[in-house]
């Protein structure tokens, strides 16, 4: 069954929310779109395209305390990070949600990130469907959709007179306010983004591994960490103990295998030491790595990557090119 | 400022001539304050102004360096180098809203008697006045 | 586009390809979206005719070469990219011999991101003091009918005017979205350090937490680095993707360098740059 709920609706129920948990939203910050916590509904951006940066940034901090140790009296304590209230993420795009989903995958099979385990227990994602594409959109390719409700607990779709909503899990039910009316409309049919060929990439780009192609595209690309930054579904890190008057810091912070240096190990051995090397394992893992641990291209067709990278480096257009070297020296 | 605060001030004293006057202060009958944390160095030239930033970043009030005369640095240019560094730096940082005042680069040779102790203990009582780094 | 400019610098591309004078152009190319320009590394002749120049082509390539050390290339400069190659020759990062120069000149850029392109000129265009290139070896196009003047730092003179804590502030502001991507650094032709003192960690000078305090640190003294060097083509800038104003900190290093040492970097092959010289009589405000 779905409701209706009016803009003004809307607003009373995020501020009854705002009372209980910490409420995550789209907000602008100096021209910027990000996803903070918000402290007026009023300050919320609801009618955007999509943020710069995903709401990845909610479960994987820029920067976090994983714990911390004191000493005190030639006593030690180990003060793990807590997630102290219950949240809710609103306005997440249905592209981004996937990207959430599938970080899942690498951060709780066993032995499991408890801290990032703990933060996406206690948050509810509320979705929001695209009424627009941009041009650089391609998430039907990716096995998603701007309307697609699969990995959030609710689904608003805006239509004239309000929202649409979709309650579709059980916590996502819970949620929703009482007395809402019920709503038999269809939903509107959503935009259609761009298409890129991802069928059967993840066979093709098996056997690419060593073609001169990831030199040239390396060529000019910068190495820096956008990226990976902007990209809902990466989520390499670096760790480093801060020891301060007694007190240790194990600190995480966001890092990226384009970084020069991300893979040297002990003896100063570099696994990758080209510039394509780098880039080429950027596009395997998101292609092929990931698919072959977790069933999934890591790639949500958000577009983020396409929209900021200062080179123009474009996955759209890598993977046509791929799609073409495949079919010249395999089948 | 009605703060009561014990401004922290970081000191890079060159080796040659600057320590020597503050060792010679240590046998004095004068002192200074007990607010400058003293780090020798070979030479002014040595101090890197990422140094400088770093004391600030992790929460001095206010830096000295000392060095010096110009003309008689120990390895000759050092300290013209030191000159450049600092008046760009301290254009920077007041930029950024570090008051110039707390960067101060001073000219000490070892015969010059107190003004080691002048130095710090005018340093000390201007930083008292202008209150603590706010945050950042 | 210019067709009578682009036709020369692809004649003059095929033509240093195939006599094997060098082994790879840089110049720029149309982008996936179909309106902006991106890099393109050309290495047959046959592929010159991708090459383009038009008021998108804002990257500053001479960023590349510092990665192709002992190879000979060609590479297209804009005047304000032929002072970045009067830098690393300067600094003894590239050779005069194995780099084959096509000035052009310029009538300036326009704003642009993906898919998107601005009318009006880049500001670092607006006030650009130089029509052609410092050096190089061929020149293609024609004069621009461009003015020279305008007023260079009336921004920094505004941030300037604050008073302090305004300015504290201002700056903490502007560097709290900072995410150390390192684009900025990455797309800088001045900033070439095999290894950056941000990833040092041993003494740690910045860290890896991302947070305003270390952001400010690191661009603070990476603004320092390039004091005397930044040639302000306000790459970094375009680069950054939290809209950092990263040119408010380079150009007042600029004028602040101009002012206390009247040098300004690129402009020769043969300067000596501030930092590495000094000047025994000057006072610089540390009277004695």
């Amino acid at each position: 069954m779905n409701f209706l709920m009016s803009r003004d609706n809307l607003i009373r129920w995020l501020e009854l929310l705002l009372q209980e948990r910490t409420l995550i939203a789209p907000i602008r910050v100096q021209g910027l779109l990000l996803f903070q916590p918000v402290s007026k509904v009023e300050d919320i951006a609801f009618d955007f395209d999509n943020t710069t940066l995903p709401p990845k940034e909610w479960y994987l901090p820029l920067t976090e305390t994983l714990f911390s140790v004191k000493s005190r009296d030639g006593h030690t304590e180990l003060v793990p990070a807590t997630v102290e209230r219950e949240a809710v993420i609103f306005g997440v795009r249905p592209c981004d949600a996937k990207g959430i989903a599938m970080m899942d995958s690498p951060f709780l099979q066993e032995p499991g990130d408890t801290v990032y385990g703990e933060r996406r227990a206690r948050t509810a994602v509320i979705g929001l469907s695209c009424k627009h594409v941009q041009p650089e959109c391609f998430c039907t390719s990716m096995g998603s959709a701007p309307d697609d409700p699969s990995n959030v607990d609710i689904l608003l779709t805006e239509v004239e007179d309000g929202y649409i909503v979709q309650a579709v899990t059980d916590k996502g039910k819970a949620l929703l306010p009482q007395g809402l009316k019920e709503s038999k409309a269809a939903l509107p049919a959503p935009p259609e983004p761009q298409a890129v060929p991802t069928e059967g990439i993840v066979q093709v780009v098996r056997e690419l591994f060593d073609e001169p192609y990831w030199e040239r595209l390396a060529d000019r690309c910068l190495h820096c960490n956008i990226c990976a930054y902007v990209c809902p579904t990466c989520y390499c890190f670096d760790v480093r103990d801060y020891s301060d008057k007694g007190k240790i810091e194990r600190v995480r912070s966001w890092e990226s295998c384009q970084s020069p240096g991300f893979t040297r190990i002990a003896g100063g051995y570099e696994p990758r030491p080209t510039k394509g090397a780098r880039l080429r394992q950027r596009f395997y893992h998101k292609l092929l790595y990931f698919s072959e641990q977790f069933q999934d291209i890591a790639c949500v067709g958000c577009g983020r990557c396409v929209k900021a990278c200062p080179v123009n480096i474009d996955i759209r257009e890598v993977i046509n090119d791929l799609q073409q070297l495949g079919a010249k020296s395999g089948s | 400022m009605a703060i009561n605060y014990e401004p922290k001030i970081i000191g890079f004293i060159c080796n040659w001539c600057s320590y020597a006057d503050a060792d010679m202060a240590g046998t004095s009958p004068v002192s200074y304050p007990p607010n400058i944390r003293i780090i020798r160095v070979p030479c002014s030239g040595w101090v890197d102004p990422l140094l400088i930033a770093k004391c600030f970043w992790q929460g001095a009030d206010g830096v000295l360096i000392s060095g010096c005369h110009p003309g008689d640095c120990r390895y000759n240019e050092g300290n013209y180098h030191a000159r450049r560094r600092f008046a760009l730096l301290h254009r920077l940082l007041d930029y950024l809203g570090i008051a110039k005042e707390r960067l101060r680069l001073e000219w000490v040779s070892a015969s010059e008697g107190q003004k080691f102790t002048q130095i710090v203990s005018d340093f000390t009582r201007e930083l008292a006045e202008l209150g603590p780094r706010s945050e950042g | 586009m210019d067709l009578e400019l682009i036709q020369q610098i692809r004649g003059l591309c095929r033509d240093l390809l195939k006599n094997g004078e060098v082994n790879c152009v840089i110049g720029y190319e149309r982008a996936s979206d179909g309106l902006t320009a991106r890099p393109l590394f050309v290495y047959e002749p046959g592929e010159v005719e991708r090459l383009i120049f038009d008021d998108t082509c804002t990257h500053n390539l001479v960023k590349y070469l510092s990665d192709k050390k002992g190879e000979k290339i060609a590479i297209v400069a804009k005047p304000c990219d032929s002072r970045a190659i009067n830098l690393l020759l300067n600094e003894g990062q590239i050779k005069r011999d194995t780099v084959f120069i096509i000035g052009v000149y310029c009538p300036g850029v326009v704003e642009t991101g993906w898919n998107r392109k601005g009318e009006a000129l880049q500001e670092r265009c607006q006030t650009c003091q130089l029509l052609k290139p410092v050096v190089y070896d061929f020149l293609a196009g024609q004069a621009p009918v461009r003015s020279t003047e305008g007023e260079r730092y009336s921004d920094i003179l505004e941030v300037e005017s604050k008073p302090e804590d305004e300015r504290r502030a201002f700056w903490l502001d502007h560097f709290e979205p900072c995410i150390r991507c390192y684009a900025c650094r990455q797309i800088c032709p001045g900033c070439y350090c095999p290894e950056c003192f941000v990833e040092r960690l041993d003494p740690m000078w910045v860290g890896i937490r991302i947070a305003p305090i270390e952001n400010e640190l690191w661009q603070a003294i990476r603004a320092f680095h390039l004091a005397g060097r930044c040639i302000s083509c306000n790459e970094c800038e375009r680069a950054c993707p939290m809209d950092i104003p990263l040119s408010l900190l380079n150009r007042k290093l600029e004028k602040e360098v101009k002012e206390l040492f009247d040098f300004q970097a690129g402009l020769s092959p043969e300067e000596q740059p501030p930092f590495a010289t000094f000047n025994k009589e000057e006072k610089l405000g540390f009277e004695e």
